[in-house]
């Protein structure tokens, strides 16, 4: 196990449905062969000086997540779902702007959340009781979610066509920006309490995300996070990214952030 | 720190290659990781030399190639050494840059008996 962040192998992953009331009808195949198509030279030439043979490969050591990832993007287009992948570091408000948009939206749309945190039901619990069904992710000591277990849990879980599946991603802005997890967009979420330059620190997930939700405005007067800063540096990164200011608190900005939704579907 | 998790990647990579392949084990493994690639070099080789035990990796030397970041300038095309993604072009300063080498993080070859 790694010693730095307790990154380990899949075994301890467990997915746990609260939905314990009905199977979910799932009526796609996931064909799980990870064929890996090499590019160069698949195959073995002898060398003069050694005893063995070499293979070459050049194969992306990403691309059996790649693969997965692609067939749960088919799934979802096949459905019209709109899945969207939610990272973040822990504490930036992702659960609390999900239970509210849940109890905005819920009346007129069907939602599903896939919950991802190394322990615990809790999310999963806070979201069910916002009136949306929910399937926990655990990592054990794993830090971010992958394509593998996404497909798991969608297998889980009741996935009706044109919904919205919100995955929120386990509280980390490193790892979870290498996995494509076959979502629709990503959406990153920081909070005025965090520095303006985390998207300078972590460049690959403002690189590889299509919105950026700024949270917890309703603190602005409290703390002196520059919001034109934090906005000029990510966009340095990444031009085409979106941002929206909300306070899941008090309901600002949220309707913003609706209407994108509505806009992705 | 998902260095583990590209560790176990690559070693269901081997095994698959060693089985489609007919070799009983492997000698050497030639991985490429980009200084670009998201991935910490040194830390991926201690994840991926603590996990090979009972693997067939298990006996293989682990030869990691380390491939320089290259930007290209948007402006006046020219390609630059880019130690950081933030890097901006060295002649007119001009950010951001293009990516046009690092970002590399694969298998290249397996030397097998």
């Amino acid at each position: 196990m790694c010693d730095t962040c307790g990154c380990s192998n899949s075994e301890e992953v467990k997915i746990h449905n609260l939905q314990h009331k009905h199977e979910p009808q799932h009526d796609h195949v996931h064909p799980h062969e990870h064929t890996h198509e090499h590019g160069n030279a698949p195959f073995a030439h002898s060398h003069g000086h050694t005893s063995g043979k070499i293979i070459n490969l050049n194969v992306d050591i990403l691309s059996g997540n790649n693969q997965t990832a692609q067939l749960n993007r088919r799934f979802f287009e096949g459905r019209k779902v709109l899945c969207l992948n939610l990272v973040s570091s822990p504490g930036s408000g992702k659960t609390t702007i999900l239970e509210k948009t849940i109890h905005s939206l819920i009346a007129t749309h069907k939602i599903a959340v896939i919950e991802g945190d190394q322990q615990t039901l809790l999310d999963a619990e806070r979201i069910e009781k916002s009136g949306a069904p929910a399937i926990q992710i655990n990592t054990g000591t794993g830090c971010h979610l992958d394509a593998q277990m996404i497909d798991t849990a969608i297998q889980k879980i009741e996935i009706e066509p044109n919904s919205i599946l919100f995955i929120e991603n386990v509280g980390n802005l490193v790892c979870p920006a290498m996995f494509d997890l076959g979502e629709t967009k990503r959406v990153v979420v920081i909070s005025v309490t965090e520095g303006e330059d985390k998207p300078l620190k972590y460049p690959y997930m403002f690189q590889t995300s299509h919105l950026c939700l700024i949270n917890k405005t309703d603190l602005l007067p409290y703390v002196d996070f520059k919001t034109e800063k934090a906005i000029e540096y990510a966009q340095s990164l990444n031009p085409k990214l979106e941002f929206i200011l909300v306070s899941a608190k008090t309901g600002e900005g949220m309707n913003e952030w609706y209407n994108w939704l509505f806009q992705q579907q | 720190m998902h260095e583990f998790s590209l560790a176990s990647e690559v070693i269901d990579l081997a095994q698959n290659e060693a089985i489609k392949n007919a070799v009983t084990s492997i000698q050497e493994i030639n991985i490429e990781v980009g200084d670009l690639s998201g991935v910490d070099a040194d830390a991926f080789e201690t994840a991926l030399e603590l996990l090979v035990k009972n693997t067939i990796l298990e006996n293989a030397v682990i030869s990691i190639i380390r491939t320089p970041g290259i930007g290209k300038c948007n402006e006046c095309d020219i390609e630059f050494e880019m130690v950081q993604r933030l890097d901006s072009c060295p002649d007119c300063h001009c950010f951001p840059s293009q990516i046009v080498g690092g970002e590399e993080f694969r298998v290249l070859s397996l030397l097998a008996e």
